[in-house]
């Protein structure tokens, strides 16, 4: 029971000093706490009506516009998602690649120089070249003098390229056979930055080097893989003399339709005999410019 | 009933979460970190200034605003309106919600007047503060922490406490308010150990309920 002693000393003296002025009836109870009314709960929805623009611009990318905000803040359903989003990335900027997986998926395991996954992040330059164990490796079972020999790395997302890697390769493999391109033996490299096909290739020899591999995470997207492709592969050359496809993934350019694009990227090379900024692709058709769907948030939180 | 807790009745209370800055600055407020607000009205003012320290003490809120209104409850202005208006603000509305649970929590059940001649026509206010917080603190010129006697009661009944508070005990007076104020009370504020303050508030409500029963002794 709550007693005017328990809850105030002011009002313990007072009792005391009532008693000895002499009134000693009963106090009435102490009432209890008034109850204090919540403040009216607000929901907060956003308006499209209010930012067409930002609505129509946000139907076409998952980058975070047209969100609204409550005050000066996200609303809580937009922040959730943005930390699931964001957990993504972080778990594929920390996925390594398996010591055995080159091997069991049937690719021939090379290496860069890199020793460890965080000297894999600090140290881009070191990744873009094999280690002497690897370039003893390529140069004794890779087949030479191919057509187009394509590598498949982890790049920055070990996930991806563990999820769809397999699958591109083989896919890219089939689309270049049956364009008559020969194809070299397949590799799998491990903490590879992309720089590390122009090591490759020139030492098996090939006319175009193509590495498929993790690209950097974006939000929500941990699973994409890019693809460069170069003519005449060797030491010393530029991202200027490279073509890529990025955003492959299912919901970005599915693997089939970025085989056939890679595939006739490698045939233009070979028939242009120049790649990068000198390629014309204007000559490639239509493959080159195949419309893609704006890519769909997918919603991770909340109903 | 003689020295019988009369509870304030908490008014109003509302809350601006996103007030405008003119409006903060001409309560006293800094618009740079004072964007929440929480207004409470209630119908006794002294007790509401013990209840606007105490929630500096239970949430980081300042008190920007706390007057009381002329000639007190029994002649307000609306129904809403009683005694005093108090405004606590804070940069964030979850801090006013626990300044306003605080300052409930007072009103309902420890600052209060009592009842000095058992017909409630004469009241004292004889709080004792334990520990201050930061507003009062502030307005009394004492350190945070320190304890203070809060002593209110009608003119000729507060002159008569406060000569037999300072006897009472080794208090200091920090501040002492004649009449008239805005209700017409008379207050002093007391400093010393807690203690001197407990004795020295006994002694006062003992002397108000004394002169209320024998005013022309």
């Amino acid at each position: 029971m709550v007693t005017y002693a328990s809850v105030s000393r002011t009002r313990q003296l007072m009792t005391i000093l009532r008693e000895a002025l002499g009134s000693s009836d009963p106090l009435p109870p102490v009432p209890p706490l008034p109850p204090i009314p919540a403040p009216p709960a607000r929901v907060y929805t956003p308006r499209p009506e209010k930012h067409p623009f930002a609505a129509e611009a946000a139907r076409h990318t998952t980058a975070l516009v047209g969100i609204g905000h409550v005050g000066t803040r996200y609303a809580t359903d937009v922040l959730l998602q943005f930390q699931a989003e964001l957990a993504i990335t972080h778990t594929a900027v920390g996925a390594e690649l398996p010591d055995d997986w080159a091997e069991k998926t049937g690719f021939v395991p090379v290496r860069s120089r890199v020793t460890s996954h965080r000297e894999f992040l600090l140290r881009p330059d070191l990744g873009r070249r094999l280690d002497d164990d690897s370039l003893a490796v390529v140069r004794s079972r890779c087949q030479k003098a191919v057509d187009v020999q394509i590598i498949v790395a982890d790049g920055l997302s070990a996930v991806a390229c563990m999820q769809t890697g397999k699958v591109l390769y083989d896919t890219v493999a089939q689309a270049c056979a049956a364009r008559g391109l020969s194809v070299g033996t397949p590799v799998a490299a491990r903490f590879a930055r992309v720089w590390l096909e122009d090591e490759i290739g020139q030492e098996v020899g090939a006319k175009v080097a193509m590495i498929l591999l993790g690209e950097r995470p974006g939000l929500g997207t941990g699973d994409g893989l890019s693809a460069y492709v170069v003519y005449q592969p060797k030491l010393g050359n530029t991202d200027g003399d490279r073509n890529m496809i990025s955003n492959i993934h299912m919901r970005g350019t599915p693997p089939d339709e970025a085989a056939q694009r890679l595939a006739a990227l490698a045939q233009a090379m070979i028939a242009q005999r120049t790649s990068g900024v000198t390629l014309d692709l204007a000559k490639l058709g239509e493959v080159s410019r195949g419309y893609r769907a704006p890519q769909v948030r997918q919603k991770l939180v909340g109903t | 009933m003689i020295l019988e807790p009369i509870v304030p009745t908490v008014l109003s209370i509302r809350r601006l979460p996103n007030a405008d800055p003119a409006l903060v600055r001409a309560y006293g407020g800094d618009p740079a970190k004072h964007s929440a607000l929480g207004l409470v009205t209630c119908d006794q003012d002294d007790a509401m200034y013990v209840a606007l320290d105490e929630a500096t003490k239970q949430a980081p809120v300042d008190v920007i605003f706390a007057k009381s209104f002329y000639a007190g409850a029994a002649h307000a202005s609306g129904r809403l309106s009683g005694e005093i208006l108090g405004v606590i603000a804070a940069s964030e509305p979850e801090a006013i919600e626990h300044g306003l649970d605080a300052i409930v929590r007072c009103l309902a059940h420890d600052a209060c007047f009592y009842d000095a001649d058992g017909k409630r026509t004469v009241t004292v206010f004889p709080h004792v503060i334990s520990s201050l917080g930061e507003y009062l603190s502030r307005e009394a010129g004492l350190p945070v922490g320190s304890p203070m006697a809060y002593l209110v009661a009608p003119p000729i009944e507060a002159t008569i406490g406060l000569d037999a508070a300072l006897k009472a005990a080794e208090v200091r007076a920090v501040k002492v308010v004649t009449p008239p104020t805005e209700t017409n009370f008379a207050c002093a504020w007391l400093a010393g150990t807690l203690d001197a303050c407990e004795a020295a508030a006994v002694a006062y409500a003992a002397a108000v309920v004394e002169v209320a029963s024998a005013p022309k002794q």
